[in-house]
């Protein structure tokens, strides 16, 4: 009665934690194609961290984690050499960070920053980079003509434009964010926004993001998982967990809202 | 559901072929945890059965748990027990168990089967109303210019002026919005829709043009479950009523 899809990536039971406490523990799920699955929770709810580990910029205590590559391949990723790691990350992963600043190389124009991934995968030809920087900056609504000045040139909002475009450039199918709205202007954070639900779906990306906002989450998320103290305290379709919570910490942080 | 359970009801929708919905023994108890577990029923069991070309239209008291069985039906709300199976537009099984389902699986559910008009608009910032309305039908893999085409002739019929329909809904009044609601729930001739108060807030005009079209996709085979505020609206598009009573409210906690 249910379609059997292969999942993208797998978690069972991932545990990170830091002299035993915070991290965050036994998380299981499955995320599919396509598919934008928001991590919500306070600070210290270890959302963050979860997002790490499964990204493999931490190393997990224990539990499984698997990935479904384009191959067909299903690599367990914890038991992955170093080397392939970085290949499937360089070639099928992006990760935008909170900070626009840590997720671009301040020393190089927005054009290369565009432009580096796709050396990174084997573009060779300058012309066909730059053409598809250009492109790119159109895409995430940036003046091209801007495209040789330098990240610091650029306000808040178009830096994190910029950091998706550097993110989306080589077309990965698996994309983390952490928090990619926070700390921009309520007004600029609409725009990004739009812009992020229109390349998720356009992209048929699936996307792991991690985000204290529930409007951000009800805006972009298929699927929510609440944390709380580390663990998965809730878990659904992203209205249903919204509209009818059922853990009291999920009732807490959806009646702390302010209405508008 | 177990495998059993699931076959069974397959049958019965293999039997009747008309059967688009059946909720069994449906009941809702909130469980408010910050103020002190306080429980409040909202159905005690209900049970209901729609069929092709149904408009069942819920009737009682304000209170009685229309909108929240609404809700239910849609996967929004997680019925506390009780069972609910729409039919599905998959191959490989008569329905899909709401209560239950994966997330994904009540995601393509919503995308083919179930429309949900609710009575206030989500407005998304900076979507133009002709692409909002628009939007089901993308989903579902209408070519971009022909989606667009059929929202300007929706749009159009429920009197949403054509100035309006580039801009973002966010500024619009309390009946524009609902109207552009209207249009987005009906677009996609979804065979099973639900209907919370589509007229709240319309005039007398628009209001018959809304049940003109309730009673269109009723006419070509939509299973209907609504609300309707009015006794007029409720006259025109009704095949049936169905009566929900309040059930005994807010019971103490039971610590």
């Amino acid at each position: 009665m249910t379609t059997r899809i292969t999942p993208l990536m797998s978690a069972r039971a991932i545990t990170k934690q830091y002299g035993g406490r915070n991290g965050c523990r036994n998380v299981s799920f499955d995320l599919y194609p396509g598919e934008v699955l928001c991590i919500v929770g306070e600070s210290g709810s270890g959302k963050t961290t979860l997002l790490n580990t499964l990204a493999l910029r931490t190393e997990a205590d224990s539990g499984a984690l698997h990935y479904h590559a384009t191959h067909g391949e299903m690599l367990d990723l914890l038991a992955m050499s170093e080397p392939r790691r970085r290949l499937l990350m360089r070639t099928e992963w992006g990760f935008v960070q909170q900070n626009p600043r840590d997720g671009l190389r301040s020393g190089v124009s927005a054009g290369a920053n565009i432009g580096e991934p796709l050396m990174a995968v084997g573009a060779r030809h300058y012309g066909q980079i730059r053409a598809t920087a250009t492109q790119w900056m159109e895409r995430v609504e940036l003046d091209a003509t801007r495209i040789d000045e330098f990240p610091a040139a650029f306000s808040g909002g178009m830096q994190q434009r910029l950091q998706i475009a550097r993110n989306l450039v080589t077309g990965p199918r698996l994309v983390f964010m952490d928090e990619p709205t926070a700390g921009l202007d309520v007004s600029v954070q609409a725009r990004l926004l739009d812009l992020l639900r229109t390349l998720t779906s356009t992209l048929h990306l699936s996307v792991l993001i991690v985000t204290h906002d529930i409007g951000v989450a009800r805006l972009l998320a298929h699927r929510l998982m609440v944390m709380q103290g580390g663990e998965v305290v809730e878990s659904g379709l992203t209205d249903q967990v919204l509209d009818d919570p059922q853990h009291p910490y999920t009732q807490t942080l959806v009646s702390s809202v302010l209405p508008v | 559901m177990s495998s059993i359970e699931s076959r069974a009801s397959d049958r019965v929708f293999i039997d009747n072929a008309a059967l688009m919905l059946r909720a069994v023994d449906i009941r809702k108890t909130f469980t408010l945890h910050a103020q002190g577990g306080v429980q409040i029923d909202a159905l005690a069991g209900v049970s209901l059965d729609v069929e092709q070309g149904e408009c069942v239209v819920l009737v009682g008291p304000s209170g009685a748990g229309k909108s929240t069985l609404l809700r239910c039906l849609y996967g929004n709300y997680l019925a506390s027990s009780g069972s609910i199976a729409i039919r599905s537009d998959g191959h490989d099984a008569q329905h899909v168990a709401i209560t239950g389902a994966e997330p994904h699986d009540v995601l393509r559910l919503r995308r083919n089967v179930v429309g949900y008009v609710s009575q206030f608009l989500r407005v998304i910032p900076r979507v133009t109303t002709l692409t909002l309305v628009a939007e089901p039908l993308v989903s579902r893999g209408v070519a971009e210019d022909e989606a667009r085409e059929r929202a300007a002739a929706l749009l159009a019929r429920l009197n949403v002026p054509e100035r309006l329909w580039s801009l973002a809904p966010a500024t619009f009044s309390g009946g524009e919005q609902q109207r552009v609601n209207i249009a987005r729930g009906l677009i996609a001739g979804h065979p099973l829709l639900l209907l919370d108060e589509p007229t709240a807030s319309l005039d007398a005009e628009n209001r018959d043009v809304v049940a003109d079209l309730v009673i269109e996709a009723r006419e070509r085979g939509a299973a209907i479950v609504g609300i309707f505020h009015d006794e007029d609206t409720r006259t025109k598009v009704a095949t049936r009523r169905f009566e929900l009573q309040p059930p005994l409210r807010h019971q103490a906690a039971l610590h």
